[in-house]
């Protein structure tokens, strides 16, 4: 919005540079006015049409069909066959379909808030005054440019019970060795290790958010008597307040869609789609992944992607209005 | 700037952009049963007449590497032999790929391979051409086929697919193992095989396992095949899921009862969780972490590939020592080879099947993959001599009574699922087999 003014000044600038212009548009008749309007209106749509068509063959069509797949059987080869509302409630009884939504949840309740915080803490580290600041970050940001699905292949030999290191660490401080990838209830928290670990870009994130804070707030906090963590309650959350809204809705997002973590870590041979010890990794992106090409439900799998569009709608749109009670904007 | 004109422009593209997917998604859908028109004119309509030119078509298969080279042999071969018809063979062993290419009006390839269990599941879905009408107009003789694996290429009585191989389930066990445990040969019943496993098992002092005399390398196969082997059957004969049959739940009650019962399941976990690619020379049949394993003769030629000092043997599953009528009891499964409904050129692609199926390519490609020929009259071929004794333990069962094969239900895939779900629950010893399987027998009552 703030550029607006700026673009209406630059228009501005460019009639008091191009003065014949104006008066050559004045003889125009009202006819004639629309007549140019509509040749630019054509000229822009013409100009936009390969993205408006892209828009609307590849988005908006496949949206609008999975709205209408979801109210019927289909399989993806044959004709769908309408069964009106048969999809959702055949889903309210499907023990699965709660077991993924508890897994979900699970990822996103625990693994959100534990990423921003750890992201958080590690750009408080990446934000102080020492040598050497521009390879630490440059280290903790190099996870995040590894391909998910490496990352997680060698996380799957990390975490092996067996011959994996963390295991192997864990052996040679006394500590209990999970089986993370085959007990479920370790599963989730590998996922969420492996999350983790690729918290550096929301680290970056975090860290452009540190740098933009006043430090006249802080002076000023000083010479009020404020400590660490007084000056951390009252000038930096409340000044990244913006930053954090952004990053939960994202995760938020991201983790109610999770998809590449648990199918790779439970996968068991190429092109399984299996939901791990127990179903513990079977979120709903998995389960949707495995009801439309594993069993050719498509029907019901979009039924299950409309339901979560829904949700993950509607935890944005909760915490887009709780946001006006704990994000501080400067105007 | 009016809004009225652009919403109007948007909305006549967003409705083109809907009615041209629409019309994309809904056409060249066959009914199942129903032979699209392509499928019996195929031949009369092919540029090949209208040009003279010969016809190509696509053969995409999921085998790669060995398997994969000797198709391609066999392909250069069909290629060189006739001038009709130019077959391209591509390698692509993603199945979801597959899938998506056939779900087009217009596929991209003309054959293909997968499995018998999944003929039903596919056919239902109209993914696959019948070959019926092929079969009846060239008089092709079904005979020589191993008939209970040709039971598992039909589905509401048509033909969907051909089988090129089987499997069959045999013991192996590692000769160096067992005369290190002062074993000498393979257990013949099921009495014996407990025994042997707690003879062939060892545990560190840390009660970490080091070797297992019997280990699942794959749970479902395994388990299905433990199921036969005890007297079970995982489908009636009406097609439908029977998980909770007493000689299934026996049968893993026995896996149970002599691996994670005794070694603690978590202990199994762990030493299970080390496990290499089965193909590569890390599996644990190669490494001795396993002492016997259930396995196909597909193994002759990974063996030979990956660890070719392999001390082994192969030898019947063993029988329950009360039931000597389930001697020799295995389970069966096929590669097999398919038209998809879409497919352009159906005729040619019957053409390249038919020399696919004959003796012999099918010999060529069953002894270069050591697999078993899913023709009977292949089965004493001098072609397989090569491969040693082994193959001729594999050979022998297909002649069994008791060769038992999953049906090819429309709802295999789920079913294997839920199955997958159940044998982990049991193996951990989270549910008991007659529990879990009690459970799942609930769970399959709900497929439509």
């Amino acid at each position: 919005m703030g550029d607006a003014p700026r673009s209406a000044a630059g228009g501005s600038s460019r009639q008091r540079l191009e003065p014949p212009a104006v008066p050559a548009a004045r003889p125009t008749t009202r006819p004639g006015q629309r007549r140019a309007r509509r040749r630019r209106l054509r000229l822009g749509l013409a100009f936009a049409s390969p993205w408006i068509l892209g828009f609307g063959v590849f988005i908006v069509a496949p949206i609008a069909l999975s709205a209408y797949y979801s109210f019927t059987d289909f399989n993806i080869f044959q004709q769908p066959a309408w069964v009106g509302t048969d999809n959702f409630t055949t889903m309210f009884r499907d023990d699965r379909f709660w077991h993924a939504a508890y897994n979900t949840v699970y990822l996103t309740v625990v693994g959100v808030p534990l990423s921003l915080f750890l992201a958080l803490v590690i750009a408080m580290v990446l934000n102080l005054p020492i040598r050497g600041q521009p390879v630490y970050r440059a280290i903790v940001y190099l996870p995040s440019i590894v391909p998910m699905v490496v990352a997680v292949y060698v996380w799957r030999w990390l975490l092996n019970a067996q011959y994996g290191y963390v295991n192997d660490v864990l052996r040679r401080v006394g500590l209990p060795q999970p089986l993370w990838l085959d007990d479920p209830a370790w599963t989730k928290p590998a996922i969420l290790v492996i999350g983790f670990w690729m918290v550096g870009g929301t680290s970056i994130i975090y860290l452009a958010a540190l740098k933009n804070v006043p430090k006249e707030l802080y002076e000023a906090a000083t010479i009020d008597g404020a400590g660490f963590f007084a000056k951390f309650r009252h000038v930096t959350w409340p000044t990244i307040s913006p930053i954090t809204l952004f990053q939960v809705v994202m995760g938020v997002i991201g983790s109610l869609q999770i998809f590449a973590q648990p199918y790779l870590l439970a996968q068991k041979g190429f092109n399984s789609a299996v939901g791990g010890p127990a179903d513990s990794m079977l979120t709903l992106g998995t389960y949707i992944f495995q009801n439309a090409f594993a069993q050719f439900r498509m029907g019901y799998a979009s039924a299950i992607a409309w339901v979560l569009f829904l949700v993950t709608m509607a935890i944005a749109a909760v915490i887009l209005v709780s946001s006006r009670r704990w994000v501080h904007y400067d105007d | 700037m009016s809004a009225s004109v652009p919403s109007r422009w948007l909305r006549i593209g967003v409705l083109v952009g809907a009615a041209t997917l629409a019309l994309a998604a809904c056409s060249g859908s066959p009914t199942p049963g129903e032979p699209s028109s392509s499928g019996t004119t195929g031949a009369e309509t092919t540029p090949s007449e209208a040009t003279g030119q010969p016809t190509e078509i696509t053969f995409s298969y999921l085998w790669s590497g060995v398997e994969a080279e000797s198709l391609e042999k066999i392909i250069a071969e069909f290629n060189a032999s006739q001038d009709a018809i130019v077959v391209k063979g591509v390698s692509n062993p993603d199945t979801t790929a597959q899938l998506t290419a056939m779900s087009s009006s217009e596929g991209p390839f003309d054959i293909s391979d997968h499995f018998g269990a999944s003929v039903g599941a596919y056919a239902s879905k109209g993914i696959l051409a019948p070959l019926d009408e092929f079969i009846e107009a060239d008089g092709y003789d079904l005979s020589d086929f191993i008939p209970s694996v040709l039971d598992q290429m039909s589905y509401d009585g048509h033909y969907y697919s051909m089988p090129i191989a089987v499997h069959t389930q045999m013991l192996m066990y590692n000769n160096t193992l067992l005369a290190e445990a002062g074993l000498s040969g393979p257990p013949e019943t099921t009495e014996e095989w407990a025994d042997y496993i707690a003879e062939l098992t060892k545990v560190d002092t840390d009660g970490r396992i080091t070797q297992l005399g019997y280990g699942n390398v794959e749970i479902d196969t395994d388990f299905t095949t433990l199921g036969f082997v005890f007297g079970g059957n995982w489908y009636d004969e009406a097609g439908n899921p029977t998980p909770d049959d007493p000689g299934n739940v026996d049968g893993l009650q026995f896996y149970v009862d002599n691996v994670p019962a005794k070694y603690g399941a978590s202990a199994v976990t762990t030493f299970q969780s080390g496990f290499g690619e089965l193909a590569s020379a890390q599996n644990p049949f190669y490494t001795g972490q396993l002492a016997t394993i259930i396995e196909g003769a597909w193994e002759i030629n990974l063996i030979n590939q990956y660890a070719p000092d392999l001390d082994y043997g192969v030898a019947p599953l063993p029988y329950p020592s009360d039931h000597p009528e389930l001697a020799g009891t295995t389970s069966v499964s096929s590669s097999t080879l398919f038209i998809p409904a879409n497919s352009q050129h159906k005729q040619e692609a019957w053409e390249f099947m038919k020399y696919l199926l004959a003796n012999d390519a099918m010999g060529e490609f069953t002894h270069a993959t050591s697999n078993l020929p899913a023709r009977m009259s292949l089965a004493g071929d001098p072609i397989y001599e090569d491969l040693g004794d082994a193959f001729g333990v594999w050979l022998d069962s297909l002649s069994s009574p008791n060769v038992r094969a999953m049906a090819s239900a429309p709802a295999a895939a789920q079913y294997g699922e839920d199955r997958a779900l159940a044998f982990e629950a049991i193996a951990n010893q989270t549910t008991t087999p007659s529990d879990g399987l009690a459970n799942l027998a609930e769970t399959v009552k709900q497929y439509g």
